[in-house]
């Protein structure tokens, strides 16, 4: 009691210099408080859109692939998921995920004709499956048109949509505009380097709800014109003669062997009524998505485990590589900044009591004189410090809760450029939380103590004698 | 029994390069209950033997004995105990605490000695202010308080322990005689009714005319000694 009476006295008494000490805490304070759950909400905004609409909590893909995947970026198609019914049904039977949605990345050309001419229109797509695609991933906002008519429950139909940014590019770029229903045709190079051709239709435009800044570039393709596009439909190899798919087999290994499929008895004698169409798959993604997100370790410890499967999972944040970061180098920044002013803080204050304890020599020799062990003085000066940062620090906290409860409701509005890259776009939500209040509160006294170190040797180097020569 | 012993003891201390020779081999046994004053010019060595007698300096050669116990050997923390349960000080300069009233400051080493009860502390401070004549100022501040009440209160701060021995540090330099004689007054009285014994550092005739025994110190050495009544 008797430290806290002269430490509080101390304080008031030395009031303009503490208040100065003080805005400063409580600024650093605020920062931490406000920027902790600032950059927390974005993390989780940010997270919450990517998983929700575009990469699931994982992406599968083939382990003949050199590159990760990458949803978010412009790349070259990654290599076919080759055996996806067998990954699929893998996948599928893991108890900790909710659905895959399998699809690929690509790019090609829309032909339309405009006045007799041609026009070759590039577009950079994802080919869906659209019903399972759509149940799961809603970041396309139908302006036009339908999302191949999966929103009523119907079966999907074939065709291309594209976002109403897109439309606007050929516009400014072909002089052409694309509308809802108009027949086209799809050009594909596919791998042998054929060019092939697919008509089909513009089915709808839609607008990106989240990270437009990315998926305004991005347009759709069912799977199924996907896969002819690029050939990825034939026959199936079990339908075949078993002569003959052994000899495609060796085909595979030596272009030479194929000529020796003109020798085989069982050419010629194909009976093509009992061959299969196979559609492979063409997707060379698959996002998987969990019923909770804590179980991603673990599932991607078990994909990883499957060796014989050819696949490779790639996290969330992986996949949508620069934009996940942007959350967390801000909350980097913050905890920079913030980290800054309390080194200012404790170097100013160090100072302040340093100045404090000279001026006060006189005083602790006295106490020291008339009984006062080393102990009393370190409490005294640690006590001090401490009511003032703490009040500082506690009356920050106190605004920062009120400011953030007023915000939560309707999030906090941002700029759209910035709300695109660092939550894909919108309001930030705010999720409130004790933790920023308590680390908050921890680094104050940590600070604190650190900034009474050398003042507090200082004064309790002081000994009586300075009391019995203050004269 | 002597509650003061000093057996050649020496003081030497570096001021700068140079030696400074404080105390020169000097040796004193003062009484229970004595009313001392140690007299001399400035730089004699007066502070520098109240400061070893109050335990806040250590002597370079010789022995210091408070109330039979040798200070020579102990530390700090226990140095720091003798000072608070056995020696009440007053100082030149009052060295009142300025954030405490009159009451808290007389309370502040009944504090540190922890073991006296609230109502023990409330009856040992209410005394003492009765005695140094403060009872209307109890909760005023030191900076709300003439030179001789602060010096009051500093007197009330050193005996509400009932110290074994009180120093003071030429308690009249900084009041005007007038103030300066109800002071020495006081402290006289005290000496007579409470038995405590009082050791001065002071060239104030008027404290050497009540004092019992004024020890003479010039150059570090005692140069006389003479006994009153």
């Amino acid at each position: 009691m008797l430290t806290l009476k002269i430490a509080l006295r101390t304080l008031l008494r030395r009031r303009s210099r503490m208040i100065a000490i003080g805005v400063l805490v409580a600024f650093g304070t605020f920062l931490l408080v406000f920027g902790s759950t600032f950059t927390r909400s974005a993390r989780e905004a940010s997270r919450s859109s990517i998983i929700d609409n575009f990469t699931g909590d994982f992406i599968v893909y083939s382990a003949d692939s050199k590159e990760k995947p990458s949803p978010f970026a412009f790349q070259t198609p990654l290599p076919n998921i080759r055996n996806i019914e067998q990954i699929k049904s893998f996948l599928g039977g893991l108890p900790e995920v909710q659905t895959i949605v399998p699809y690929a990345q690509n790019y090609g050309l829309i032909q339309v004709e405009r006045g007799g001419i041609k026009v070759d229109l590039p577009f950079i797509f994802y080919a869906i499956d659209p019903s399972p695609y759509r149940r799961i991933f809603r970041n396309a906002s139908m302006v036009q048109g339908e999302f191949f008519g999966v929103d009523q429950g119907q079966a999907a139909e074939s065709g291309v949509l594209i976002s109403r940014f897109q439309n606007g590019q050929y516009q400014k770029n072909y002089g052409v505009t694309l509308q809802v229903g108009e027949p086209l045709i799809l050009l594909g190079l596919t791998e042998g380097g054929s060019v092939n051709a697919v008509p089909s239709r513009l089915l709808g435009i839609f607008e990106p709800e989240y990270y437009k800044n990315v998926f305004n570039y991005i347009n759709y393709l069912d799977i199924t014109s996907y896969s002819n596009l690029y050939n990825f439909t034939g026959v199936s190899a079990g339908s075949l003669p078993s002569g003959f798919s052994e000899g495609l087999e060796k085909a595979l290994q030596n272009e030479d062997s194929l000529f020796d499929l003109a020798g085989n008895t069982d050419f010629g004698k194909i009976d093509v009524s009992t061959l299969k169409s196979e559609t492979l798959s063409g997707y060379t993604m698959i996002a998987v998505k969990l019923k909770s997100h804590g179980q991603l370790e673990k599932v991607m410890a078990e994909v990883a485990a499957r060796g014989d499967l050819n696949i490779e999972a790639s996290r969330w944040d992986e996949a949508s590589g620069f934009f996940a970061r942007i959350a967390s180098a801000l909350q980097a920044f913050i905890y920079l900044a913030t980290a800054l002013i309390f080194l200012v803080v404790i170097f100013i204050f160090m100072n302040t009591l340093i100045i404090s304890i000279i001026e006060r020599t006189s005083e602790i020799g006295t106490m020291r004189a008339v009984g006062a062990e080393r102990r009393f003085v370190r409490r005294l000066f640690l006590t001090e410090t401490l009511i003032l940062n703490a009040f500082f620090s506690l009356a920050a906290m106190v605004l920062t809760l009120v400011l953030l409860l007023v915000l939560r409701p309707g999030g906090i509005p941002l700029p759209e450029a910035i709300s695109q890259y660092l939550i894909g776009g919108g309001n930030l939500p705010l999720r409130l939380s004790f933790l920023p209040f308590i680390q908050a509160l921890a680094i104050v006294i940590a600070a604190s103590a650190i900034a009474t170190l050398y003042p507090i040797r200082v004064a309790t180097a002081i000994t009586p004698l300075r009391a019995m020569s203050d004269k | 029994m002597s509650v003061v012993d000093l057996v050649d003891v020496k003081k030497n201390y570096m001021l700068g390069e140079t030696r400074v020779e404080a105390l020169r081999g000097v040796s004193l046994q003062i009484d229970r209950g004595e009313f001392l004053a140690i007299a001399g010019p400035s730089g004699a060595g007066k502070s520098t033997i109240l400061n070893m007698i109050g335990c806040i300096d250590t002597p370079s050669e010789g022995k210091v004995l408070i109330d039979g116990q040798e200070v020579e050997e102990l530390n700090d923390t226990e140095l720091t105990r003798i000072r608070r349960n056995k020696i009440g000080f007053i100082f030149q300069s009052f060295n009142l605490i300025a954030v405490l009233n009159v009451y808290e400051n007389i309370e502040f080493p009944l504090l540190l000695q922890r073991s006296p009860s609230k109502r023990e502390r409330e009856q040992a401070v209410r005394r003492v202010i009765e005695e140094v004549g403060l009872a209307d100022r109890i909760y005023n501040k030191p900076s709300e308080l003439s030179g001789g009440q602060r010096q009051r209160v500093a007197i009330a701060r050193a005996l509400v322990t009932r110290p074994l021995i009180v120093l003071a540090d030429e308690p009249t330099a900084n009041l005007d005689s007038e103030t300066g004689h109800r002071i020495v007054d006081l402290m006289r009285q005290i000496n007579e009714t409470e038995k405590t014994t009082f050791i001065f550092s002071t060239h104030d005739s008027h404290i050497m005319e009540h004092a019992r025994r004024v020890v003479s110190i010039r150059d570090g050495r005692f140069t006389g000694e003479e006994l009153k009544g």
